[in-house]
């Protein structure tokens, strides 16, 4: 009977999915390491036969890379050596037991089937399998399996039909590697050396490492920026007009075109020029049917955006949840940039396994008998994933409390995905007062749709306007000016960041959360609930300013219900906030200094490497190329900083010493 | 022969409503070459004339100069007919604060541009006119523009229409000429139909304005922060 030695990346999809092939497959332990087992069973490939199984798995990636000995050491050469200095693959040290069990498996195995996950890690990591195994048994045939989640009809197709690793990817995950080791290494030790001695420690510790990475430093970036834009802010008065017109006993209120503007004189000489033509004229009244969308199908950064906006759950912690619902088999693969669903996808019968649910069970049965209507197709198709959507049904008592809302989402999205758009009527009216435009906007709500399973989106009926006719000559009931003042923008709150990293290429939807972690970790930044509810521009504030978010907040603004910690009202009260750390707001404006077209704090370069990175994976680029390409451009910018390291010290002195009275 | 040719750019110049004064005239014909053919003396006349200031260079009837008590603030409004010549001074974008507009200036000597919410790396293109390559979407304002006329008299002016060429980024000491315009409080209220751009510039006065134009958009906005009026 043919063996054949399947390979998968995490314990739990090892077991998982050798349940789905083998029925209750028997587990044996491996020595030394608990938590690999290997699955043994026999099972009927359509492609292989009838073949007698064994299923193991990694953890993760098992090949380090590292310079060699001599360059180990941080004073053993020069930083800048680090851009050329060969680098040695071995196995890691804690990863020697789970190779060394691949190894003895692979011998008498004559098929070597690899399960790691379908992405650029997950393909890299089957290279690694597949370059252990074949050195132990070089005549192995290697095949891949493709799944998106651990469904069991899905898990049994994938079997029957495997495919070959994906070379070009692997690839693209080898070059990011050797530039993340050297890149990371080389700047993190010059930085380290050059400043470490300014940096105040406290008692007996010692001087911390000044990590650099090349995704870090950009996403730094953006939250400096912010940092910086709210600091700098100048609030500033503007007066707008507003008008008034009561009929058939409803008050409308007109709202000026030009929104508001920020010259009182200007704004008094056109408030005169509608009071001296009296009457204004109706030169528009429409009304016409309006929808607001149904969400796209859920990707991974959406994801992330909707956990930490609604579910107030981190990206990071998001996507741990996400991923463990994953390996339980709720949902499917959370990594994916994907945004419309296969079109040979049964969508229905996922909808059916929801109708059990208390809560929207009774929607997904409307959905069943007719509601049902093909998602949206957004414009992302990474080939690989579909979008993230609920597999199984699984009953609320079975999850943790954090689970579950995360499962929640995921079932409400994919709900109202297979629902249809809410339906309303827009009235808009415009007049004409003085030659200035005034409008007023009104909208009935007529069929809810979607959004009776998909609470976090607001859609609600405003005032009912009266009806008016084109044409129509009225003598507004006033026009008066008021006058309002400009608010700072809010620090960087996490939706945002992703949003930011996302539009310009900093990581993948698969480690944004991680650098934003790691930005934190380093103590570059900070992370703060947001006090205080949602920054609205006042009508006549009082002194509303620049204290915002200091002290002016904590007491409780308006008697809008006292404290205002965590202010549920709005949907951003009580979402993290970030804030730079004067290290981290120091080394972003020293290395802008050093040259602000390649400065390691902005998106360019590194988005340029990311561009590459699918270069490769499309076949346009090699791993070489890239690499060399990338060291070239970041050994420049490596030089420039060595040669004026002057300017990343005074950075450091103004804002971590605080030698310039800035705060 | 000087005496007719003089003439004859002076009637070129009134038909455009434009009044040299004599002594810049006689100025300008004793820096032109003899044998300098008329076609190409008119255009070189009219040139130099809207790149003066026209304080010392136009000497107009007083038809083309606003009506003397036209800064009274309790007229609520009237015509003037003109057509009124002046020269820009200064021009604001009232309908964006004026931080919004420092940030963007920051934005663009850093050669950044966002786009939506990606950061875009603005690459100047040599050999190209540099505003050309970097000047974005112009804001739609409205404007608020400092006038002058012939006579120095400052004013207040109000584009709060659109009228093609006025912006921020345009030259100052530009020339206007104005017709029928509907004065408020003293405030010159710019309609297309009413303003016709001749043109030209203050170059010295173009340059310190630009330069300065930043730290005066900083200063306006300090001091007017906080509530006003």
């Amino acid at each position: 009977m043919t063996r054949v030695l399947c390979v998968a990346e995490k314990p739990s999809i090892a077991k998982a999915v050798a349940n789905h092939l083998g029925g209750q497959a028997r587990a044996e332990n491996v020595n030394g390491i608990g938590w690999v087992k290997n699955y043994k069973f026999d099972f009927r490939f359509q492609q292989w036969g009838q073949c007698s199984v064994t299923f193991t798995c990694v953890a993760g990636h098992i090949v380090t890379h590292d310079f060699h000995e001599r360059f180990r050491k941080w004073h053993s050469c020069q930083p800048a050596a680090l851009f050329e200095a060969p680098i040695q693959s071995s196995i890691a040290e804690d990863k020697k037991l789970v190779a060394k069990n691949i190894e003895s498996q692979a011998r008498y195995a004559s098929i070597l089937f690899i399960w790691t996950d379908c992405d650029r890690e997950g393909e890299h990591i089957g290279t690694e399998v597949r370059d252990i195994a074949l050195k132990v048994n070089p005549n192995m045939q290697v095949y891949r399996a493709r799944f998106s989640n651990i469904e069991r009809a899905h898990v049994i197709q994938a079997s029957q039909h495997p495919i070959r690793l994906d070379e070009a990817q692997a690839n693209a995950v080898a070059a990011r590697m050797e530039l993340d080791l050297r890149l990371g290494a080389a700047f993190t030790r010059m930085q380290t050396m050059a400043l470490q001695n300014m940096i105040p420690t406290q008692g007996d510790e010692r001087g911390k490492v000044i990590s650099y990475g090349s995704c870090q430093f950009p996403t730094l970036g953006f939250v400096v920026d912010r940092y910086l834009r709210v600091r700098n802010f100048v609030p500033e008065a503007f007066w707008y007009i507003r008008v008034a017109h009561t009929k058939d006993k409803i008050d409308v209120k007109f709202n000026w075109r030009r929104g508001h503007l920020f010259d009182r004189m200007a704004v008094i000489i056109i408030l005169e020029k509608c009071f001296l033509a009296k009457t204004a004229k109706v030169i528009k009244m429409a009304k016409k049917p309006t929808k607001k969308w149904k969400p796209l199908p859920l990707t991974t950064v959406e994801l992330q955006k909707n956990g930490s906006r609604f579910l107030r759950i981190t990206s990071q912690e998001v996507m741990k949840i996400a991923e463990d619902l994953y390996t339980k088999g709720w949902i499917s693969y959370p990594r994916t940039e994907t945004d419309q669903f296969d079109k040979g996808m049964d969508l229905r019968a996922l909808v059916a396994r929801q109708t059990q649910d208390n809560a929207w069970g009774q929607f997904a049965q409307s959905l069943m008998d007719g509601g049902f209507r093909q998602p949206r197709d957004g414009r992302n198709n990474d080939k690989a994933h579909p979008p993230i959507h609920p597999v199984n049904y699984v009953a609320s008592t079975q999850l943790n409390q954090n689970e579950k809302r995360v499962y929640e989402f995921v079932v409400r999205r994919f709900l109202a995905c297979c629902s249809e758009d809410a339906v309303g009527e827009a009235t808009d009216i415009e007049i004409d007062y003085a030659a200035e435009i005034f409008h007023a906007h009104g909208l009935t709500v007529i069929a809810r749709n979607y959004l009776d399973v998909y609470p976090y989106d607001k859609w609600v009926s405003s005032q009912e306007l009266p009806q008016y006719t084109v044409g129509e000559v009225f003598e507004p009931t006033e026009a008066n000016m008021h006058d309002g003042q400009t608010s700072a923008p809010n620090y960087l709150t996490e939706p945002e960041l992703i949003a930011l990293m996302d539009a310009n290429g900093i990581g993948t939807d698969a480690t944004m959360a991680e650098h934003i972690a790691k930005v934190q970790e380093r103590e570059y930044v900070i992370a703060r609930p947001r006090a205080g509810g949602a920054v609205v521009i006042a009508d006549n504030g009082a002194d509303r300013g620049r204290g915002r978010g200091r002290g002016g907040a904590r007491g409780g603004r308006g008697g809008r219900g006292g404290a205002a910690q965590n202010g549920g009202g709005g949907n951003t009260g009580g979402v993290q906030e970030f804030i730079p750390t004067t290290l981290g707001v120091a080394l972003i404006e020293g290395y802008d200094n050093v040259g602000i077209d390649t400065s390691l704090g902005k998106p360019f370069l590194r988005k340029e490497m990311e561009v590459q990175m699918k270069a490769i994976c499309e076949g346009r680029s090699t791993r070489h190329d890239v690499v060399q390409q990338n060291l070239e451009q970041y050994r420049a910018v490596f030089n420039r900083t060595a040669q004026q390291i002057n300017v990343l010290k005074s950075a450091i002195r103004k804002y971590v010493l605080g030698e310039a009275n800035q705060g | 022969m000087a005496a007719n040719i003089a003439l004859e750019l002076t009637q070129h110049l009134h038909a455009r409503h434009l009044y040299p004064s004599t002594a810049w005239m006689q100025n300008f014909l004793s820096t032109t070459r003899p044998n300098t053919p008329l076609p190409a003396l008119k255009q070189t006349v009219g040139f130099r004339l809207l790149a003066s200031d026209i304080t010392t260079s136009l000497n107009p009837p007083a038809t083309s100069l606003f009506p003397e008590d036209i800064l009274r603030g309790t007229v609520q409004c009237r015509i003037v007919s003109g057509p009124v010549v002046c020269q820009i001074l200064d021009i604001e974008d009232i309908g964006n604060s004026r931080w919004s507009q420092v940030e963007a200036i920051e934005a663009k000597e850093r050669g950044e541009m966002t786009k939506g919410r990606e950061i875009v790396r603005v690459v100047e293109q040599e050999n190209d006119d540099p505003s050309a390559a970097t000047a974005p979407i112009h804001s739609r304002g409205p404007f608020k523009l400092l006038l002058q006329d012939a006579k120095g008299v400052k004013i207040y002016a109000l584009d709060v229409r659109g009228i093609e060429g006025l912006n921020t980024n345009m030259t100052m000491g530009v020339k206007l000429s104005l017709r029928n315009v509907d004065v408020r409080r003293a405030v010159v209220m710019l309609e297309p139909g009413n303003v016709q751009i001749l043109g030209g510039k203050l170059e010295a006065f173009d340059k310190a304005w630009k330069e300065g134009r930043k730290e005066r958009l900083m200063n306006a906005a300090n001091s007017g922060g906080g509530i006003a009026g």
